[in-house]
């Protein structure tokens, strides 16, 4: 009887645990997203953007969303590092993919990235966030012209769900809507999920 | 108990300090990389049998920096040093690439000791004044940093004989730790 009360609270409380994956080119401002979301969803004071060195490495942020917990890998995407990527690709269940609106300059660039990631393999059927960062300058491109300059439509699958949200990691504008749709996401998503309590 | 009211008493005074190992073989430059930090110099060194240990005071935080020789004679006292470490810096030889495998098997045994699961890493990826030095992104792969999932990780080209990267790696450290708490 113990054990039927026990499995069902577990049932009732047990929370789905996800990876994501926060990539881009470098100087995107992928780090300064992670620390909003940390501010967001853990409550713990964002670093200021003035102290974030460009990622050489691995940032970690757990946190939760609802009942789901969240496992975030920040990613250095200096042009040496992202070589680094792929060895993670295979244990993700979401990607974030960061864009520097205000550098129309790189979007070519970027754009190729974005293209050979949602082409392979190990990431097939992930839903893909996309942060139009840096709207918080004036001379950020909307998401509707960053659209048109990558087609995001033409690269991904038919079956990707991806969402572009315009986003300022230094105000956190539009964040929280972005990784509420990617949490949403997450749980239709038909990848595995690890339950843990 | 005492152990109880010593932690409770350090987070409610604060200062803590910061335990902080310097690993990896034998002639990387753990130890002139120890002293760079310390007095701001670089002192003539001879290969460390058993450990030296210093204080470094940086951006308000006391880092107890303990350097542990590296000849694999005496690789397997490392762990006695294990406990209660916030992070770890380990070192190599950037232009060492024959020993670069042996590196790697080091900083894997290392890092699935259950006393260090919660520790920072950073990877000095030091001599990059020699000129057949690997570039941090090979010596990423090498020792296989890419890949590790649970902990955060950070590579910084550093000359510990001319000072460079050394305090980048710090700055790195002093996120990563005061971030966590």
């Amino acid at each position: 009887m113990f054990s039927l009360i026990a499995g069902l609270f577990e049932y009732l409380f047990k929370k789905a645990e996800f990876q994501v994956l926060i990539l881009g080119v470098d100087h995107a401002g992928k780090t300064t997203a992670l620390e909003q979301m940390k501010g967001l969803f853990q409550k713990i004071e964002p670093l200021a953007p003035e102290k974030i060195p460009p990622t050489v490495g691995l940032n970690i942020g757990r946190m939760e969303v609802g009942r789901v917990k969240l496992i975030f890998w920040d990613l250095g995407g200096q042009s040496g590092l992202r070589g680094i990527w792929e060895k993670y690709f295979a244990e993700v269940h979401g990607l974030v993919y960061v864009i520097d609106a205000a550098d129309d300059q790189r979007f070519d660039e970027s754009r190729r990235i974005f293209e050979a990631l949602v082409k392979h393999p190990d990431l097939a059927g992930v839903p893909v966030l996309i942060l139009a960062n840096k709207q918080d300058l004036h001379s950020a491109a909307t998401i509707d012209e960053i659209d048109e300059r990558f087609g995001f439509g033409s690269l991904c699958a038919p079956s990707q769900q991806y969402r572009i949200e315009p986003v300022s990691a230094i105000t956190g504008s539009g964040i929280a809507d972005g990784i509420t749709w990617m949490v949403d996401m997450l749980k239709l998503s038909s990848r595995g999920v690890t339950a843990t309590q | 108990m005492g152990l109880m009211l010593s932690k409770v008493w350090t987070s409610l005074v604060g200062s803590k300090e910061i335990r902080v190992l310097i690993l990896g073989l034998d002639n990387a430059g753990k130890t002139t990389i120890l002293y760079k930090l310390h007095m701001g110099e670089v002192v003539t060194t001879v290969p460390t049998i058993g450990f030296n240990v210093e204080t470094v005071q940086y951006k308000n935080l006391r880092f107890q920096v303990w350097d542990l020789g590296g000849q694999t004679s005496i690789r397997p006292y490392w762990r006695c040093y294990y406990q209660n470490t916030n992070a770890i810096i380990y070192v190599v030889d950037s232009a060492d690439s024959e020993r670069m495998g042996i590196s790697k098997q080091e900083l894997v045994t290392m890092l699935e000791e259950e006393e260090l699961k919660d520790a920072a890493l950073v990877v000095f990826a030091n001599k990059q004044d020699l000129p057949n030095a690997l570039k941090q992104e090979q010596i990423a792969e090498q020792l296989g940093l890419a890949g590790l999932k649970n902990r955060q990780w950070a590579i910084f080209k550093t000359s510990a004989i001319k000072g460079d990267g050394l305090y980048d790696g710090l700055d790195w450290l002093v996120n990563t730790l005061t971030g966590q708490s």
